[in-house]
């Protein structure tokens, strides 16, 4: 490209580089969206350490920390992090689940997954729609169904049922990345390695496994913030007894009226899983799995 | 292929166990998952709906078939309101999200400084819950929220009753902010990854031939990137149309969102409510089918005239 003369193309190279070169409404734009995203945060974090933050100041009157001191009972942060306020709880809760929901989806999704990427099969297309309707029947449909049965069952506020709830939503995600993956691997190292005398087994372990990590890794951690977001089902089927990180951010936020510090805060402690997984996910996940999974 | 084939006939007669294994290799395959998805959404699906026809010996009630939940819907006070909340609150988010997505990613193709950084931390509502939006809402656009305070201290407005409701109101104004802050980084990844995947040819043909850029992105960028983004505003209108907590905490009360009808009924001491949830619940699905539906028929329909399968 660079060797070319200007003088052969002389218009075309010029318009190729202004097209490649945001113009300033593009940048002007880009930077609103970062700004929607990040300064909503603002306000949260400054609540978060609000002793007293009055209508009309713009930063509190009083501060968490100058008020520790002489509150008689915890406030903030300090509340925040003690027993009574069920974070640790709720923070425990949601990894124990997410990391159980992460596991059993991985492993009833691989071979699923394997199938619909590398066989031609009858109604084909129809499991592939069917394992998809999870997302697009809204949540509520399934979610009352699924009350009224596992009140009748006994597993309504526990943790089995709650893991049983999240396959629903985090399956389709998983089979998707997933057949992507399987898409992306030839056969001919698993096929070469049973020619050179490897049973199925070691084909799967010494081969398979390893060439398709990156892509388990990925798809699991999908699974794993789908599960520690989902709100709806928790919230239904655990029935107040189970509680996670985002119903018991419910609970503090649906009271009407303005947002305390400790809503602020616990809102906060909700995005650490996703703040984490973004680091994480960078470093692993290419942006055209999606599109594969997405009729790119 | 040709090498599995040849092999049958020796193995067949001695391992029928693996014979046996091939021929049920694709359904033990893909079993659990359909089992699962099977039991557990189709299965809640069909309770539903038995009870919203009357079966729920649960609670006492012996009535299959009746349409009378269904009935006593369409009598409620307010549910045509709450029908049209709900498609409201629904739409409007999803088509100003995917406008926005669809401009980001475009723009996230060209080189800019700070690029990188962009392309990171717009991901991260994606990445978090929706009742973070929710805070995030009322800290926010509450009436003594930081834009109201803002506006007080630019004299604009005297006090929090000058400030328009936002939030706790059917205008819904703070739910569609909720949906689109959340929203835009999912559709804008699925956009942006489509046009990773088709690169730039044709677009610099189409330039090379003579095209402007309106004419490059309606004509040649636009339906390319098409099926991303019917797949991307699908999902997100079928979370719209079926979300509960947004509307339930930021809506404004009575007459509120079918799901949040739904609930309310379902929490009714008067067990018989119960049923008339499913029926709400039912209502729910079968309207966010219907439209989904004929979303996808038009589309294709669209697509078959452009020539294309």
């Amino acid at each position: 490209m660079t060797t070319t003369t200007p003088e052969v193309r002389p218009s075309r190279k010029k318009k190729n580089l202004s097209n490649d070169r945001l113009g300033p409404f593009g940048r002007f734009y880009v930077t609103l969206m970062v700004g929607g995203v990040l300064i909503p945060f603002i306000p949260l974090i400054i609540g978060s350490f609000a002793f007293r933050w009055t209508w009309p100041d713009l930063l509190p009157s009083k501060w968490w920390w100058e008020a520790r001191a002489t509150a008689r009972l915890p406030q903030g942060w300090d509340y925040i992090f003690s027993p009574v306020s069920r974070v640790v709880e709720s923070t425990g809760n949601t990894i124990l689940i997410a990391l159980i929901v992460t596991a059993i989806c991985t492993i009833i999704s691989l071979p699923a997954a394997r199938v619909i990427a590398r066989e031609k099969f009858r109604g084909k297309s129809f499991i592939e729609f069917f394992l998809l309707t999870p997302l697009i029947i809204p949540e509520i449909a399934v979610g009352l169904g699924i009350l009224v049965t596992f009140i009748q069952l006994g597993l309504a506020g526990t943790y089995a049922g709650i893991v049983l709830v999240h396959l629903i939503p985090t399956i389709p995600y998983m089979v998707r990345v997933l057949t992507s993956v399987f898409q992306g691997l030839s056969r001919d190292y698993e096929e070469q390695a049973r020619v050179l005398g490897a049973g199925p087994l070691q084909t799967l372990l010494r081969v398979t496994v390893p060439m398709i990590l990156p892509g388990i890794i990925a798809g699991g951690l999908f699974a794993f913030l789908i599960s520690s977001n989902i709100f709806l089902l928790t919230f239904f089927i655990g029935r107040g007894q189970i509680e996670t990180l985002p119903t018991l951010l419910f609970s503090r936020v649906s009271g009407g009226g303005a947002l305390d510090a400790v809503a602020a805060g616990v809102a906060l402690i909700v995005c650490i899983p996703g703040i984490i997984l973004l680091v994480i996910t960078e470093r692993f996940i290419k942006e055209e799995v999606f599109a594969k999974g997405f009729g790119g | 292929m040709a090498s599995a084939s040849s092999q049958q006939p020796i193995r067949t007669p001695r391992r029928p166990l693996r014979e046996l294994m091939r021929r049920f290799y694709v359904p033990l395959m893909l079993a659990p998952v359909v089992i699962t998805i099977g039991v557990l959404f189709v299965g809640a699906l069909f309770v539903a709906l038995l009870q919203s026809f009357g079966h729920a010996p649960l609670y006492g009630i012996q009535e299959f078939p009746t349409l009378k939940y269904y009935r006593s819907l369409f009598q409620l006070p307010g549910f045509w309101s709450s029908v049209a909340l709900t498609f409201y609150y629904a739409i409007v988010p999803t088509i100003v999200g995917t406008i926005l997505s669809v401009y980001l990613a475009l723009a996230l193709r060209k080189t800019f400084r700070g690029k990188g950084f962009v392309q990171f931390i717009y991901k991260l509502p994606l990445m978090i819950p929706y009742l973070v939006g929710v805070a995030v809402t009322i800290v926010l656009f509450g009436n003594g929220g930081i834009v109201a305070r803002s506006l007080f201290a630019l004299g604009i407005i005297d006090s929090t009753g000058d400030f328009p409701r936002l939030i706790y109101s059917h205008a819904g104004w703070g739910i569609m902010f909720v949906y689109v802050w959340k929203q835009v980084p999912f559709t804008t990844l699925i956009v942006y990854s489509v046009l990773m995947g088709l690169g730039r040819d044709s677009e610099e043909a189409a330039a090379t031939l003579g095209a402007s850029k309106w004419q490059t992105f309606w004509q040649v960028t636009l339906p390319q990137i098409m099926p991303g983004i019917v797949s991307a505003t699908i999902i997100v209108f079928a979370f719209n149309f079926g979300s509960f907590e947004i509307p339930f905490i930021l809506g404004g009360g009575f007459p509120n969102t079918l799901p949040v009808e739904a609930w309310r009924a379902f929490e009714d001491a008067d067990y018989a409510r119960r049923l008339r949830a499913m029926a709400i619940v039912m209502f729910i699905g079968l309207m966010s089918g219907a439209v989904l539906f004929l979303y996808l028929w038009t589309y294709r329909r669209f697509e078959r005239a452009r020539g294309r399968q």
